[in-house]
């Protein structure tokens, strides 16, 4: 490494830090927010400067395409190792990660109530989980990362949550719980072939990719692989968990769960799924495609019958994340990065959502549709941005989710026609549930008569920067794809 | 019997010689006093076994201080000391008065000392059976409750009978190979079945002191029933000198295939029904109970492979489980008042009436589940990784799916602890000696869980 300061660690450790911090200061509510909000705008800036710092000269002794990288023995009884990496794809992942944790920590500013420390240091612990995610290249790291997200997201669920919120929390936690046990089985039979291959015990990915394994091995191990990310994308069928998690979570859960938890499923496929069984991915790819058109109209039409504004944004998570499956399937170059640019906007546009579906629920105690109704008077600047979000989230072209979109369908396209066409006839029924959505709660007659407070300060800066966000990526998404160029080349050429 | 033989023995003499020191200055000294002589000596002989160097000689006939008992009596004197740290404020609530308690503590840990010392399956038997003797009185020791003296009538009857089968046992292997000495017993052609069927018995035995189904039943029972910080000390001490004893009766026998089927089954039974039962229990005792049948369904699986990865990782679990098993109940002891809290409903809002213990609860229950980074997600990814090393994939991912269902009523505490209102009077602050030994436990979890490299170290020099 020429630079021996170990960057990544201490981008997982700080908002550790801050949740130990807040932790340790469990009674004093007043101070606990700025502390959070500290770390966090602290977080982010570090991982902007670890952004510039990537764009430096390689390192030496790294694997090929990382920017950054940092090994350490830590159990050498098993041969695991301290292992985080950085190229293209994670350092958007987790400029990601430290951007939608500083809109949560404002999001949440006025509508936590009690016990105000221990969410805010949960918040901060979920970023370390979901930033180890994206860092790892040690598969036993990895997996400890994996699961320990589990555990904020469980707490923030069931204890700020609403409605169901322990149903939905224990739900949450053994489904996903279950997928990723039967991983860890694949991750251990597979640690030990290449142990009996090779000699060499190590849970290294750069190392495991090189295993030679018979092909039916391989189908069990990447089946078990893709079982427990499509829990998490999630894949008709195994996405029932989401509705009942996104609904039920206070509002930053639910801005985090969408924004960041789901990318970590498609991010996992990407960096493990595919590089470790590339024959075994390519057998499951008509499954893939079909599981993703489907999830895309699925998701879009369970939404449209939606009568709570969360649940109906969940659903539509879910036939978003399809594209995001569907140009994973595809493979190539222009589909993958479709893919993940889809990830990006969709963390964006998503999160804003949530966000605007919160505010409204602060103000009035409700998110049932039927509560709304011509709003757009009341709150103008409320409604500009939710309308704005909703077209994001439609797939207008000039904002983000359409390049995305757009992406994925023409690299999808090229290698299978008949998955693009059913996820162009996805679309059509996103505009369905958006437009009906904006019609219901923006305009018409208003069903109850509402007292309603505009955006403040704090509420219109956030949703502004998002704003800003989604129309740049939008009109300019040359940036980020360049960035994502060098590794998906890799990845694909593979 | 050298000078350095001496030394050896010196955890085997210093708890010895508390345990006679307290029963007899007991009468004239405070309960403190008398409580702070056994941690003391708890904590020395643990101190003494760590810094002596192992050497297989036996010191005195029967006894050697080997490199299991230098790595186990630590644990145990730990377990000890932990146990009676626990056992002070939860006797004075409960007016378990007496000098007896603690010496006969102490005189459990004495024979713990001398367990993973033996050499000789006489000495073996004895120590294995004076350990059972002492709990048989701790577990009746509540004398204000009758599900207390039920609890350890029962324990009696079946310990017994159990008693009884592997002393038979031993005495069909030492009539099929004529000796004592357990390094020194070959099974030929012609004492095969004898030997086999003598350890068919001791199997039957140890499956009684390990719980394992269908030898379980006692456990629930037993562990609702005893003082919290006495059903602390027996799952986790006794368990562990119990999982010794197989270990040691399997290095030092020749391999016997005989042994695969009995230990399949056992494993499998245990793992399944143990979990399963655990989802139906209300009181946490009980449950904790069913949970430590199916963790040594757990261990049971790795000992099953017969392979030095898998005794490795039974060691390794031992510690493991014992620091997360006091933590559960060394905080159900803290939070007991006069009426001990045994429903889980009745710990709804502990998390944040009582933060430390409720933390360590939590604590403890994701590691029990297995969840990252605890030690217990460490533990069973050995266990596992042993198994499936060792050829029992099958019998592994059964394993992993009981253990995935089995983070539904380990959640279900963390719920009632932090999700639920609270419904009971907040529970009494906890005294410094009870917050040192729960935080002691809590810090082994988390500490192992992040950093396992040293211990797997030192199970590693064991097993050389």
């Amino acid at each position: 490494m020429s630079c021996d300061f170990p960057i990544l660690t201490l981008l997982i450790i700080l908002p550790l830090c801050g949740a130990l911090l807040l932790c340790a200061f469990w009674r004093s509510d007043k101070i606990a927010r700025p502390v959070a909000l500290g770390f966090a705008v602290a977080e982010f800036a570090l991982s902007a400067w670890t952004c510039v710092r990537s764009s430096l000269p390689g390192l030496p002794g790294a694997p090929a395409g990382l920017s950054l990288f940092e090994d350490a023995a830590w159990v050498e009884h098993f041969g695991i190792r301290f292992t985080l990496g950085m190229d293209g794809i994670s350092m958007v992942m987790v400029l990601l990660t430290s951007f939608i944790t500083v809109i949560a920590v404002l999001v949440s500013w006025k509508g936590i109530k009690e016990r105000i420390p221990l969410y805010f240091a949960l918040l901060l612990a979920m970023e370390s989980g979901i930033l180890g995610v994206f860092l790892s290249l040690d598969l036993f790291l990895f997996y400890l990362f994996w699961e320990a997200m589990l555990i904020p997201m469980f707490f923030l669920i069931g204890i700020y949550g609403h409605g169901r919120r322990i149903y939905s929390a224990v739900k949450f936690f053994l489904y996903t719980f279950f997928g990723s046990l039967l991983m860890l089985v694949a991750i251990i039979s597979l640690y030990l072939m290449h142990g009996a291959q090779t000699g060499t015990y190590t849970f290294s990915l750069t190392q495991l990719i090189q295993t030679s394994i018979p092909f039916g091995t391989s189908l069990w191990l990447y089946g078990a692989f893709l079982f427990a990310f499509a829990i998490k994308f999630p894949l008709f069928p195994l996405h029932t968990w989401l509705p009942d998690a996104h609904t039920d979570a206070p509002t930053a859960g639910s801005v985090i769960l969408a924004s960041l938890l789901l990318k970590t499923g498609a991010y996992a496929l990407i960096r493990f799924g595919y590089p470790l069984f590339p024959e075994a991915a390519r057998a499951f790819t008509p499954l893939l495609y079909a599981t993703a058109v489907f999830g895309i109209g699925y998701g879009a039409w369970v939404a449209f019958a939606q009568t709570d504004m969360k649940r109906l944004v969940a659903y539509s998570s879910v036939s978003h994340m399809g594209f995001v499956a569907l140009g994973i399937a595809a493979w190539s170059p222009v589909a993958l990065s479709g893919a993940l640019l889809q990830m990006v906007n969709h963390g964006v546009t998503t999160g804003a959502l949530f966000a605007i579906v919160g505010m409204l629920d602060e103000r009035t105690d409700s998110r049932e549709i039927a509560t709304y109704g011509g709003i757009w008077g009341k709150v103008p600047l409320l409604s500009f941005f939710f309308l704005l979000f909703c077209m994001a989230s439609a797939g207008i072209p000039g904002l983000n989710n359409f390049v995305g979109e757009f992406l994925v369908l023409v690299g999808t396209f090229r290698v299978s026609p008949v998955a693009a066409a059913g996820a162009f006839l996805g679309i059509v029924l996103t505009l369905v549930y958006t437009v009906r959505l904006v019609q219901d709660v923006l305009f018409g007659k208003e069903n109850k008569p509402l007292e309603l407070s505009d955006l403040t300060l704090r509420e219109g800066v956030l949703l502004a920067i998002l704003a800003v966000v989604a129309v740049y990526l939008g009109v300019h998404p040359g940036p980020v794809l360049d960035i994502i160029k060098v590794p998906i080349a890799l990845l694909t050429k593979a | 019997m050298t000078y350095s033989d001496a030394i050896s023995l010196m955890p085997i003499i210093i708890t010895a010689c508390a345990a006679l020191l307290v029963l007899l200055s007991g009468p004239f000294l405070p309960a403190r006093a008398t409580c702070t002589i056994a941690v003391a000596a708890s904590g020395a002989a643990g101190l003494f076994a760590a810094i002596t160097p192992p050497s297989s000689a036996p010191a005195i006939p029967g006894l050697a201080f080997t490199p299991l008992a230098r790595y186990l009596i630590p644990i145990l004197c730990l377990a000890a000391a932990l146990t009676l740290l626990l056992s002070h404020g939860y006797n004075q609530r409960r007016a378990i008065k007496g000098e007896e308690y603690p010496a006969t503590v102490l005189f459990a840990l004495f024979a713990m000392c001398v367990l993973p010392c033996a050499t000789n399956m006489l000495v073996l038997f004895l120590a294995l059976e004076a350990i059972a003797f002492a709990f048989y009185i701790l577990v009746t020791m509540d004398l204000g409750r009758a599900e207390s003296g039920e609890a350890g009538l029962k324990y009696l009857l079946m310990g017994a009978v159990a008693a009884a089968l592997t002393a038979f046992g031993f005495a069909l292997i030492y009539a099929g190979s004529g000796t004592l000495e357990l390094g020194a017993i070959s099974a030929t052609t012609v004492n095969r079945p004898i030997i086999s069927a003598g350890w068919g018995l001791v199997v039957i035995g140890l499956a009684f002191k390990l719980s394992l189904v269908p030898a379980h039943l006692w456990t629930p029972d037993v562990y609702q029933g005893a003082p919290a910080p006495v059903a602390a000390f027996l799952s986790t001490a006794s368990k562990v000198a119990a999982a010794a004893v197989l270990l040691m009766l399997l290095a030092f026998l020749p391999p016997m295939t005989e042994l695969h089927a009995p230990l399949y089954a056992l494993s499998l039974l245990s793992m399944v029904i143990g979990n399963l039962a655990a989802l139906l229990q209300k009181n946490i005792k009980r449950m904790l109970a069913y949970s430590s049948i199916a963790h040594m369904g757990y261990l049971t699986l790795a000992i099953l492979t017969g392979t030095r990865e898998g005794y490795a990782a039974v060691l390794f679990y031992g510690a493991v489980y014992t620091a997360m098993n006091l933590a559960a109940f060394g905080t159900i002891a803290s939070l007991s008042t006069n009426e001990e809290r045994s429903l889980v409903t009745d710990y709804s809002g502990v998390g944040f009436s009582a933060p430390f213990r409720g933390g360590v609860l939590a604590l403890s229950m994701l590691a029990l589940a297995g969840i990252p980074p605890t030690a217990g997600f460490i533990g069973k990814f050995f266990l596992f990784y042993a198994a499936i090393r060792g050829g029992q994939t099958g019998l592994a991912v059964i394993g992993i799916v009981s253990a995935a269902a089995s983070a539904y009523f380990y959640l279900k505490v963390v719920v009632h602890l932090y999700m639920r209102p609270a419904e009971v009077t907040a529970p009494q602050p906890a005294t410094p000696a009870e917050s040192l030994a729960l935080g002691m436990a809590s810090l082994a979890i988390v500490a192992i869980g992040v950093f396992p490299a040293p211990l797997l170290k030192v199970v590693d020099i064991v097993l050389r």
